[in-house]
């Protein structure tokens, strides 16, 4: 799961981005208000992590403008400010949670998941297709109760294309849901990683449309 | 007499006490000025009666009428009597005038008016005589009379008077009463004020006199309330300020617990240490701050400002080595001044730490110490970014931090410095440096004064008061 995390302190913005990685999201840290909103514009971040107190553009006028613009990812705000008017004020404007530092790294993350499944009208923890249940938070997969190996890329993909049931995924848009910035990506790679999630999960799991993308097939429980 | 401690009691006694006294006096004045009008009249009327009696007497000294009372014919007649003496005998007097002479006299008497005492009453007797003194005349008036008359008059003019001095007493109780209304008003509005409530207060109907107590009172409440804001500010900002150090700590913890490589944990828990260090120096920095802000003003002594800086820089120059800048002190000391050690150290070390801090890598920073016209003048330079004219307008706002210096400082240390430059009753000047072209810090001393209980040293520049 690829987010933006938009933090202006050093010390902190580097140990959310290092914990963060750790349960395996895909990170990209911004330190000012500016580049968050140019990079919430340009990229499909599952979610975002916003400080208020930003340099250049408040993280407040951040979250109003992208709202603004109809940009609907989840919006986790992480603040210092805790004061009743701030936390209300922040829901108002857009903010899908409200968290005041210091915060646990896990609970930070569980946020983050409990957001991004709601944002896609996943109410459960698990999500299924066919045979195959994906566990987002213990990044696990089972095949018929049958646990499968996956790879960081391979559980990133698949998760992704649940996510996005009934959706058609273009190559370039899962490159932008599987890598963060200065990560390098292989002209094939996401041919490979379905190839290998196929081996992996049976071949009619994800169905290929020519010219356009990858799409979850059928028998997959819609909202 | 003491006054009553109501304003509206005073003003009642004070009106009540001036009307009565007014009054007494006019009624003195009057008195006076009727009794000697009085008198004069009716001493005049005396002079004349007896004139006319003596005039008479001399016309009818043949008369045999000797010892004859004259009749009585008016009510006041009783208080008046004569007496007519020709050539030592009585010869007229009224009915109500004794036979023997109301002024004893031999053989001849003084014109002019004398007051006796017959049969028990007081007499004005007025006595003349005849050009030859054969005649000689008295005539008398009861004293009591002119008493009467007086205080008839009196009684006519007072006596309104006394019927109107406790109406007066209530008119003036009811308008002195609706004159402190608006301060009656006042005080209860006071009163009923919560602690916290700092908005200006508004009397109805106030007059011109209370506007400037009720002006001193509410911008009295608008400091107030601007303190309380900025130290509520304050609070909040400086739970903010921690809660990021805070923050980092927990989360770079978290990393190096979750952490798989060496390389990674070691990062997290350097990362960590950074934190503590951090926190520990907003947590200093807020300390010295708030015993400068509450605190009673710090005891300056001779301090020597040279040794303090070289202290300080040489606690200083790793951090700047570490970013292949230069370093360099500009002095020849030694400068006594008048100041804290303890915050003169703050102070310089607040300042050359910015020179660092916020000046990129080979960077120049000097400090420099001069002597000028009755001072000593400090001077922190580097040849950094320097800073734009509304940055260092908002220097010395708490927390102000320039955007993009991509440092953690807390912004406090420009409080500080300003807080105990101004203890020092120094100037801080903030301007571009002109040798390295960036941010000039220049804080201007005064002159440590010779320690009297100190050894007296060669070096006798000070001796400023």
């Amino acid at each position: 799961m690829r987010i933006l995390l938009a933090e202006d302190d050093p010390l902190l913005g580097d140990g959310l981005r290092a914990g963060l990685r750790q349960l395996g999201f895909l990170v990209d840290w911004v330190r000012d208000g500016d580049a968050a909103e140019r990079e919430l514009r340009a990229q499909p971040y599952a979610a975002a992590v916003l400080d208020l107190g930003l340099p250049l553009k408040d993280g407040m006028e951040v979250l109003a403008a992208i709202r603004r613009e109809g940009i609907t990812l989840p919006v986790l705000v992480l603040t210092a400010r805790d004061a009743l008017p701030d936390r209300i004020r922040g829901l108002d404007v857009g903010a899908d949670d409200y968290v005041i530092k210091p915060v646990d790294l896990n609970e930070l993350a569980a946020r983050l998941r409990a957001l991004v499944r709601r944002s896609h009208g996943q109410p459960q923890e698990c999500l299924t297709a066919q045979d195959v249940v994906v566990d987002p938070a213990a990044r696990t997969v089972t095949r018929g109760g049958i646990p499968v190996a996956l790879s960081a890329r391979e559980f990133d993909l698949l998760h992704a294309l649940l996510l996005n049931a009934g959706r058609v995924l273009s190559r370039e848009q899962l490159e932008q849901h599987l890598y963060s910035w200065g990560q390098e990506v292989e002209s094939n790679a996401i041919e490979v990683h379905v190839h290998h999630l196929r081996r992996k999960l049976g071949n009619a799991l994800i169905q290929t449309v020519r010219g356009v993308g990858y799409v979850l097939a059928g028998d997959v429980p819609r909202p | 007499m003491r006054l009553p401690r109501s304003l509206q009691g005073r003003l009642l006694v004070m009106v009540i006490g001036l009307v009565a006294g007014v009054w007494l006096v006019t009624s003195a004045l009057t008195w006076l000025d009727v009794r000697h009008e009085l008198d004069e009249l009716l001493d005049s009327h005396l002079a004349q009666a007896a004139s006319l009696l003596v005039v008479r007497q001399s016309g009818e000294i043949e008369d045999d009428s000797h010892g004859i009372d004259a009749p009585t014919l008016h009510r006041y007649a009783p208080k008046v009597a004569f007496q007519v003496f020709h050539e030592g005998r009585l010869a007229v007097r009224s009915s109500n005038a004794p036979a023997e002479p109301m002024l004893a006299f031999t053989g001849r008497v003084e014109d002019g008016f004398q007051t006796v005492t017959m049969s028990g009453a007081t007499w004005r007797v007025f006595a003349t005589h005849g050009g030859e003194q054969d005649v000689q005349v008295f005539v008398g008036e009861q004293a009591e009379s002119r008493n009467a008359i007086l205080w008839a008059v009196l009684r006519s003019a007072l006596a309104p008077m006394l019927f109107a001095l406790p109406l007066l007493a209530l008119a003036a109780w009811w308008a002195v009463r609706r004159g402190v209304a608006p301060l009656k008003a006042l005080g209860r509005a006071l009163a009923r004020r919560e602690p916290q409530a700092l908005q200006a207060v508004e009397v109805d109907g106030a007059p011109s006199e209370m506007t400037p107590m009720i002006n001193a009172l509410n911008s009295l409440f608008q400091r107030i309330s601007e303190l309380m804001a900025s130290e509520r500010r304050f609070t909040a900002d400086a739970a903010h300020e921690l809660r990021t150090p805070i923050a980092a700590i927990r989360t770079q913890a978290q990393v190096a617990l979750a952490a798989i490589g060496n390389a990674e944990r070691s990062h997290a828990l350097q990362a960590t240490l950074q934190g503590c260090d951090r926190a520990t120096r907003l947590v200093e920095q807020l300390l010295v701050l708030s015993r400068l802000e509450s605190g009673p003003a710090p005891a300056l002594a001779r301090v020597d400002l040279d040794a303090v800086v070289r202290q300080v820089v040489a606690d200083l120059a790793p951090q700047a080595l570490a970013k292949h800048q230069t370093i360099e002190v500009v002095a020849t000391g030694p400068y006594p001044v008048q100041a804290h050690a303890m915050l003169l150290a703050v102070l310089v070390r607040n300042l050359v730490d910015n020179a660092i801090r916020y000046s990129p890598s080979d960077a120049q920073v000097r400090v420099g110490i001069s002597s000028t016209n009755g001072g000593v003048r400090l001077s922190v330079e580097d040849s950094g970014p320097g800073m734009s004219e509304d940055d260092r307008k908002r220097l010395g706002e708490r927390f102000f931090r320039v955007v993009g210096s991509g440092q953690s400082g807390s912004g406090l240390g420009w409080s500080i410095a300003q807080r105990i430059a101004r203890a020092h009753k120094a100037t801080l000047c903030v301007a571009r440096s002109n040798s390295l072209g960036g941010l000039s810090v220049e804080v201007s001393l005064r002159t440590g004064l010779e320690s009297p209980a100190g050894t007296p040293s060669g070096k006798s520049k000070g001796g400023q008061t």
